[in-house]
């Protein structure tokens, strides 16, 4: 009995907490241009989604979504785990300083980031557009690989990369054939979450997009919403993205779960 | 050297991104590159594309377009003032014009456009008139500035809930009957406008003032009376937009939207097709009547292409099409225009000779689009607040952004004080515990 | 096993330099930026008048203390709806807690002004006007899963003997939750806190989109000035956020130490 109003509760707050989502997945299958009018069952948003055309903008925006989210992905994935192999061999004290200073942009709120990265674009007189949000999208996603790849070097053991060494590895040797496929599942993990990070962005992009036309989608959104509404075509897009976080979310955990049971 | 190769990969990647990075900076495109930093929903965008089209065949250069849009005039201003963007092209408000011209930012426009036909002689007379008016130390509006679309300030109302007597007059926004049902057009030079109207509608109706003066006047005391109006307007208010109010009048989601003339005709057509009835109307009052002009900001860099966007905007067939597309009226008078606008099927006449000229005393025209005469005298255009800009503005936010309320201030205190509470509470029990551990050791010590 | 020493790697150490650069470069320096800014003119000259302007200014102070108005009342719903979440969850009467839990922070990692919108959406659905309700709700619905993670992870990371033992001592439910569960999972619930008012005190779309720009926070402050041009304000406005922010951030801190310490 007690376990059943606990369990009532739960659920009730998660039906709360996916309505909103839901409602629009029900609705991006119909029609109507009002979000709420229910104008019998149709794909055609899905169709015009994909289709070009009229929604060029929108699908141009996609892409360079996707290509800003990819570059600063891997960019990070790359400086992250170069920089966690450092930092964990650095000596205690300066490697706290710089684990301090990893957390800065983890803590630090989006609007803070957003700003003083504008700030320093605008007084280096460097003109904003991709680039810009390529380097600030970086600069708060790098900070994240260095966390999820850390852990996999303190697991590792490390007798294994001084047994490669005693068998006359060179040093290069032995970190691409030991450490590497140690800390590969540390990389992409943290290349997955930096993805995510990127493609969702809002606030940093909108402050370092520049006045070149480029959009991302969530500064799409945003201009968008200030107009008092969701294009009918966001409806299906919110969808696909929905799901497609849910199978990446659903990747990282199994994945996780079949280290964990790896290292048992 | 065998681990050269895993350098090779990383240096190999970096490069790859270096790449793909600098694929997009491209800045020597800017000479063949037109900035345009237009209104949100403001031109009919396939018009770019024809322009790109028309602008080769006149000059034989290619064209890339650059479109961005804002919603509020101060934005590009500063974006032009204090940030010294390069558009080429931008399509301020009267009273911008006039600022712009006063602090130098605009560049004169070129009218030698070779062979090409000298479009921008379509404007109406009218407009060209009351623009006059601007003129700064010898300079002429009219070498700045070519006129785009032009409009009124006025209520935006669903028919079904209010009833059209009670949109003759500005009382409607103050009006509790509509409570949360109001939405306001985020611009406080129409609102001040509209204040400074209701709250002289008395001496107005007597003669003893008129719109002109009323709108001009930035006296402290005025600015004092638009505060005790816009406090009395503000608890009534539903929210300000500066984009959606079209939407969410069409949804039928609020009654009453002050706006201007196209947003309103736009919300008309499009509530229109899926059944609801909105209709516009100028209060009896009074109101502002405003002109949206196209310029070229001091640094643009593609003056020449900007001067024949201009010019293209001029020319009837494509100044229609962006009325089709947007709502708001041409500031284009040609006859293709007067012969588009007229719509047999309505039922009354209006007086549009101050536009068309004499071809245009009784047309059938919609008076969204072309108030009839008798409401256009009654109309004033509002300058450019000048000095008192800043106190206007320090008003108008103040007012504005003012949501404190006591029930939020006593929660921050009861917050404040629990939390402190709470604090002195651990404080008070870690030193008890710490007393009685020193207790318990010195007795094991005795024991 | 022998105490790992760090440096083995040699000369790896030095792969740190390119990123500890990269971060002086686009974290510390534009965070110096924004106190320069702030302490400027716009002439670039030294100067306090913006600090002036905004405790002169009413609107300002009053969006300040508005703002923590609302991220406490955010804070404090999230903290009430949330910990019985995280609680129930750590109890696993669920045959797959992983999968709730996971169902809880799906929605963080999905665009806040999707969700954001979702809500608007919501609320046209249900016929309910937007205003300072619909921004709570919002907020809460925006920033819920940020504290129920770091409770739940506190809470299930916790030794359930602890409790049992409590128990078995003859407290009774409400004593084993106030002296045992309640201080456990104190770091947690700070984690938490800061997790959920750290970001509505400087956030602004939510605002924006679900009060018909009828209500301005810190957050839309901050970009509307930075977007009409006025950096320099923009940035004072920032650096007293980031204090704010800075302030409780230590506070908790503190607390959670203290609280740590009762144990």
């Amino acid at each position: 009995m007690k376990h059943l109003f606990a369990k009532l509760y739960v659920w009730l707050l998660l039906a709360i907490l996916y309505a909103p989502i839901l409602i629009i997945i029900i609705f991006s299958f119909t029609e109507a241009r009002v979000l709420g009018n229910w104008t019998g069952f149709s794909t055609k948003l899905y169709q015009s989604l994909f289709s070009g055309g009229v929604n060029n903008s929108l699908f141009v925006t996609l892409l360079n979504t996707f290509a800003i989210a990819f570059i600063a992905a891997s960019a990070s994935a790359v400086l992250g785990s170069l920089a966690a192999i450092g930092i964990f061999n650095l000596r205690r004290k300066t490697r706290n300083t710089v684990l301090f200073l990893n957390n800065i942009p983890i803590l630090n709120p989006e609007i803070i980031t957003g700003v003083s990265l504008f700030l320093l674009f605008v007084s280096l007189g460097i003109s904003q557009g991709f680039m810009t949000v390529v380097l600030a999208h970086i600069s708060f996603c790098v900070p994240y690989v260095v966390l999820s790849v850390l852990p996999r070097l303190k697991q590792m053991n490390p007798s294994l990369y001084e047994a490669a060494l005693d068998l006359g590895a060179t040093p290069m040797q032995a970190l691409r054939k030991v450490i590497f496929p140690e800390i590969k599942p540390g990389i992409i993990s943290g290349f997955i979450l930096t993805f995510t990070l990127s493609f969702d962005d809002f606030v940093v992009s909108l402050f370092t997009i520049g006045n070149e036309g480029l959009q991302t989608l969530s500064t799409y959104i945003y201009a968008d919403a200030r107009k008092g509404g969701l294009t009918p075509e966001l409806r299906p897009l919110t969808s696909l993205i929905f799901i497609v976080v849910l199978v990446l979310l659903f990747i990282v955990n199994q994945r996780a779960k079949k280290s964990a049971v790896h290292e048992k | 050297m065998k681990n050269k190769s895993f350098f090779r990969f990383w240096a190999l990647a970096v490069f790859v991104l270096l790449g793909l990075m600098s694929c997009h900076f491209h800045s020597d495109k800017r000479l063949s590159t037109l900035k345009i930093y237009n209104w949100g929903d403001y031109i009919d965008e396939s018009v770019l594309e024809d322009f790109k089209v028309w602008y080769k065949e006149q000059t034989g250069e290619d064209l890339r377009i650059v479109y961005q849009v804002f919603d509020i005039n101060e934005i590009m201003l500063t974006k032009i003032a204090r940030g010294k963007e390069d558009f080429d092209l931008v399509c301020p408000s009267d009273y911008i014009i006039e600022r712009m011209m006063k602090k130098d930012l605009l560049l004169p426009i070129e009218r030698h456009f070779g062979d090409s036909t000298d479009y921008t002689r379509n404007i109406a007379p009218y407009i060209t008139h009351e623009l006059s008016k601007l003129d700064y130390q010898g300079r002429k509006t009219s070498d700045y500035a070519v006129p785009y679309m032009w409009g009124t300030t006025g209520i935006l109302y669903n028919r079904k809930f209010v009833p059209e007597g009670d949109v003759r007059s500005w009382a409607c926004l103050w009006n509790p009957k509509y409570k949360g049902k109001i939405l306001m057009k985020d611009s406080y030079r129409d609102v001040y406008g509209t204040c400074i109207i209701y709250a002289n509608r008395d001496r107005l109706a007597r003669g003893e003032v008129s719109v002109d003066e009323l709108m001009n006047d930035y006296s402290q005391a005025t600015i004092d009376t638009v505060e005790v109006y816009m406090k009395a307007m503000k608890p009534l208010l539903a929210g300000w937009e500066a984009d959606f109010g079209k939407e969410m009048m069409t949804k039928s989601k609020l009654y009453l939207n002050m706006t201007w003339s196209g947003d309103a005709e736009w919300a008309i057509q499009e509530a229109g097709a899926i059944g609801t009835e909105l209709a516009y109307a100028i209060p009896e009052e009074g109101s502002t009547v405003w002109y949206d002009c196209w310029a070229i900001p001091k640094y643009a860099k593609n003056v020449k292409a900007a001067s024949y966007f201009i010019n293209y905007m001029c020319r009837p067939d494509i100044a229609i099409r962006n009325m089709e597309e947007i709502g708001y009226v041409s500031a284009v008078s040609s006859p293709e225009i007067m012969e588009y606008v007229q719509d047999s099927t309505l039922s009354g006449f209006s007086d549009v000779s101050y536009f068309f000229g004499e071809a245009g005393k009784s047309l059938k025209v919609r008076h969204t689009m072309y108030p009839d005469k008798r409401f256009i005298e009654k109309c004033a255009m509002e300058r450019d607040f000048g000095d008192a800009t800043e106190a206007v503005l320090d008003m108008w936010s103040n007012v504005k952004g003012d949501n404190l309320n006591p029930g939020i201030l006593i929660f921050i205190f009861v917050c404040f004080s629990a939390l402190f509470v709470l604090g002195l509470y651990s404080k008070y029990k870690k030193r008890r515990r710490q007393r009685s551990i020193r207790l318990l050791k010195s007795r094991r010590k005795r024991a | 096993m022998k105490k790992r020493q760090f440096g083995r790697f040699g000369v790896q150490k030095n792969w740190t330099i390119p990123y500890a650069v990269f971060l002086l470069v686009f974290v510390i320096t534009p965070l110096i930026l924004i106190a320069i800014y702030a302490f400027t003119d716009a002439d670039g000259q030294f100067s306090l008048a913006n600090f002036q302007k905004f405790i002169h200014h009413g609107e300002t102070v009053n969006t300040f203390v508005y703002s923590i108005g609302i991220a406490l009342i955010t804070t404090l719903v999230c903290l009430i709806i949330g910990y019985p979440v995280a609680w129930i969850l750590s109890q696993n009467i669920f045959s797959s807690t992983s999968v709730i839990v996971m169902l809880f922070i799906l929605p963080m990692w999905i665009n806040t002004l999707i969700r954001t919108l979702a809500t608007v959406a919501l609320f046209d659905f249900l016929q309910l006007p937007l205003g300072e309700g619909a921004l709570i709700f919002g907020l809460v619905y925006n920033f819920l899963p940020f504290m129920i993670y770091p409770i739940y992870n506190v809470l299930n990371k916790t030794d359930h003997s602890l409790t049992e033992a409590a128990q078995d001592l003859g407290a009774c439910p409400l004593k084993v939750f106030t002296r045992v569960t309640l201080p456990l999972s104190m770091p947690g619930v700070t984690s938490g806190i800061l997790m959920v008012f750290m970001p509505t005190v400087s956030t602004f779309a939510i605002a924006e989109l679900l009060t018909l720009n009828n209500i301005k926070l810190l957050g839309t402050t901050v970009q509307e000035n930075i977007n009409n041009g006025m950096w320099n304000y923009g940035a004072a406005i920032s650096l007293v956020m980031l204090l704010l922010i800075g302030v409780s951030s230590l506070f908790t801190d503190d607390k959670s130490g203290e609280e740590g310490g009762l144990l």
